[in-house]
């Protein structure tokens, strides 16, 4: 299996100690240039700074000061409640571990540790992988989500799973299909505020676009149990198309509120899209 | 009504049409949330819809299997006639025309196949009436007892119309006659309509026990005479009164003593034959109330019928059915 990698950035600064990728606060060794501070604060001859000296001779000796880049958390936050067993066009539960696997892959070689957590209605352990920096990791955790069939009747795991993600900003993305009420989203994002969350919305072209043209279906709803048969014909196709497009757009302004707009991972996962997702925001 | 099942135990299984209309037949595809779909109230129509179809399907397939049936029942059916009993001669001088004359036994003009004839179209006219049919010559004949079976009855009644043998002996006949009403309701006028030429001497006692049955049966006599020109008539005495030259004048006689209502039709051509017959039919169309027996209905065919049409609605339906999600 070829591991997909794509690249991230952050518009914020990280407050971590580890040195890596991001754009930090500490000072250290960098190329930022963060200011001018007396000799005695940093006792770095390479780092005297002659032009400012020379600008004012009566000044004591003066160093330039860098800031460091950092590493950040990057997190995985999966939902894996039955809605996501839907197969249509693809598995979502391939989709989803195809992208799982990516990120694994692109925060090792972006240098920033890695966090798993799959939800159910609680987080399953067995799953989930403790925040560090693996290198080997991504595909068998690619293997383990694949083989993995989703039958829990909700997602509150994610609740419990934001509150175990630490006080340090971390890069998050929340993978789900948000079929949920607005509540329960807003309630989700309140609790990931502090952290710089993406929302990445797993659809299946086969929920709402790639639909049978005419013709009774019964239709089951995992989670709930529930039945119902749709009677399937062009204006219903449209009115669900237009379903779907209106949450596009509500998912898309709710979530950009908090920060980011949501990323659509509809049928397969395009590495390059992610990239450039980060870069035009 | 009366309806009744043969195995009522087969509406047990008409629980089973529960089965479908809790849960349909067609095979689930699992969708991610049906929140996400928008409400469709044609759908929800066509689903109950369907499944009640399929719970009718079972229900009637369960109660045809039960065997419904609609018990014998009486109904009550008025009629516009009388209960008829045709006391028709077929003594050898009916094969005589009205002259007096015979003519051969395979003639149309005998007094016997003109009389025959007429009484057909009489039964013809009048489809509400019960009819018997009493044939007489030495000893009387049974034909049909009273009887709506109006095709059986003008069939008789044309038979008569060939050959006639031997005397004419009116009294058995006319007992006979009686016989039929005994037992039977009475829903309004019997009549017993006498067709002869002629008559005979009558017993005493035969003629008293017959007063007697008259009275008990509450019936009226009607006698067509069939007169030839040279016999003599019932209203005039004859010059020598003698039982046995001119029993007829007797018989009337006899007949007006017995209390009961009574008319003689005197026709001594064709024509006065069909005009008697008219006048009975005058004079008897009071309505009459009586009952008819209708044997029981099976019903489980229409039930199967009807689960039949659910069936095929249904199944047109499951041609609509997707099979597959993606195309």
């Amino acid at each position: 299996m070829s591991l997909k990698e794509f690249h991230y950035q952050i518009a914020w600064r990280a407050k971590g100690g580890h040195p890596g990728h991001h754009p930090g606060l500490q000072s250290g060794g960098g190329f930022e240039f963060q200011g001018l501070v007396p000799f005695t604060s940093q006792p770095d001859p390479r780092n005297l700074a002659i032009r400012a000296m020379i600008a004012d001779p009566n000044q004591p000796l003066l160093v330039k000061s860098f800031r460091q880049r950092a590493a950040i958390p990057v997190y995985v936050l999966a939902d894996l409640s039955a809605s996501m067993s839907f197969i249509g066009t693809t598995v979502k539960t391939a989709l989803l571990a195809e992208f799982v696997a990516a990120t694994a892959w692109s925060a090792w070689r972006t240098g920033d540790p890695f966090g798993f957590y799959a939800c159910e209605g609680e987080i399953r352990w067995d799953l989930s992988l403790p925040l560090r920096l693996y290198k080997g990791m991504a595909s068998d955790l690619h293997n383990r989500i694949i083989h993995f069939q989703p039958t829990a009747k909700n997602a509150n795991g994610l609740l419990e799973a934001a509150s175990l993600l630490g006080r340090q900003r971390a890069l998050v993305f929340l993978v789900s299909d948000f079929h949920w009420p607005m509540g329960q989203m807003e309630a989700l994002l309140n609790a990931l505020i502090r952290h710089d969350v993406i929302p990445v919305v797993i659809w299946d072209s086969g929920e709402y676009e790639n639909l049978p043209r005419f013709g009774l279906a019964e239709l089951r709803d995992p989670e709930t149990g529930q039945r119902r048969r749709l009677f399937l014909r062009p204006s219903m196709l449209d009115r669900i198309r237009e379903r779907f497009l209106a949450r596009r757009i509500e998912l898309t302004q709710l979530c950009a509120q908090r920060g980011r707009e949501p990323f659509f991972l509809v049928d397969q996962f395009d590495p390059d899209a992610m990239t450039q997702y980060f870069y035009q925001s | 009504m009366s309806l009744a099942f043969s195995q009522p135990w087969g509406l047990l299984l008409g629980l089973l049409a529960i089965i479908p209309i809790l849960k349909s037949g067609q095979p689930s595809k699992a969708y991610s949330s049906l929140a996400m779909l928008p409400e469709d109230p044609i759908s929800s129509w066509m689903d109950w819809g369907l499944r009640l179809l399929a719970g009718l399907a079972a229900l009637f397939m369960a109660i045809g299997i039960a065997g419904p049936y609609l018990r014998e029942q009486w109904i009550e059916k008025i009629g516009t006639g009388a209960h008829i009993v045709l006391l028709v001669d077929r003594s050898s001088s009916m094969n005589e025309n009205f002259s007096g004359t015979y003519l051969g036994g395979s003639s149309h003009e005998s007094k016997s196949s003109i009389a025959s004839k007429l009484l057909a179209d009489f039964i013809d006219r009048r489809p509400q009436d019960l009819f018997a049919v009493v044939a007489f010559s030495a000893a009387p004949i049974y034909v049909l007892p009273l009887t709506q079976d109006h095709q059986a009855i003008r069939s008789a009644v044309l038979a008569l119309g060939g050959r006639g043998h031997g005397i004419t002996h009116i009294a058995p006949g006319l007992a006979m006659a009686l016989e039929y009403f005994s037992g039977q309701p009475v829903t309004g006028s019997r009549i017993v309509l006498l067709v002869s030429d002629g008559a005979a001497r009558m017993e005493p006692e035969t003629a008293d026990a017959l007063r007697q049955i008259f009275q008990d049966e509450q019936s009226s006599l009607y006698w067509i005479y069939l007169r030839n020109l040279k016999g003599g008539k019932l209203t005039e005495a004859p010059k020598n009164p003698n039982e046995s030259t001119t029993p007829e004048y007797y018989l009337h006689q006899y007949f007006q003593s017995l209390g009961i209502p009574y008319q003689a039709f005197e026709a001594d051509n064709p024509k006065a034959l069909q005009e008697a017959i008219a006048q009975v039919e005058r004079l008897e169309n009071r309505p009459l109330v009586y009952r008819e027996k209708l044997p029981r209905q099976d019903l489980s065919g229409r039930c199967y019928a009807a689960a039949l049409v659910c069936l095929m609605i249904l199944i047109a339906f499951q041609t609509l059915e997707v099979k597959a999600w993606n195309l």
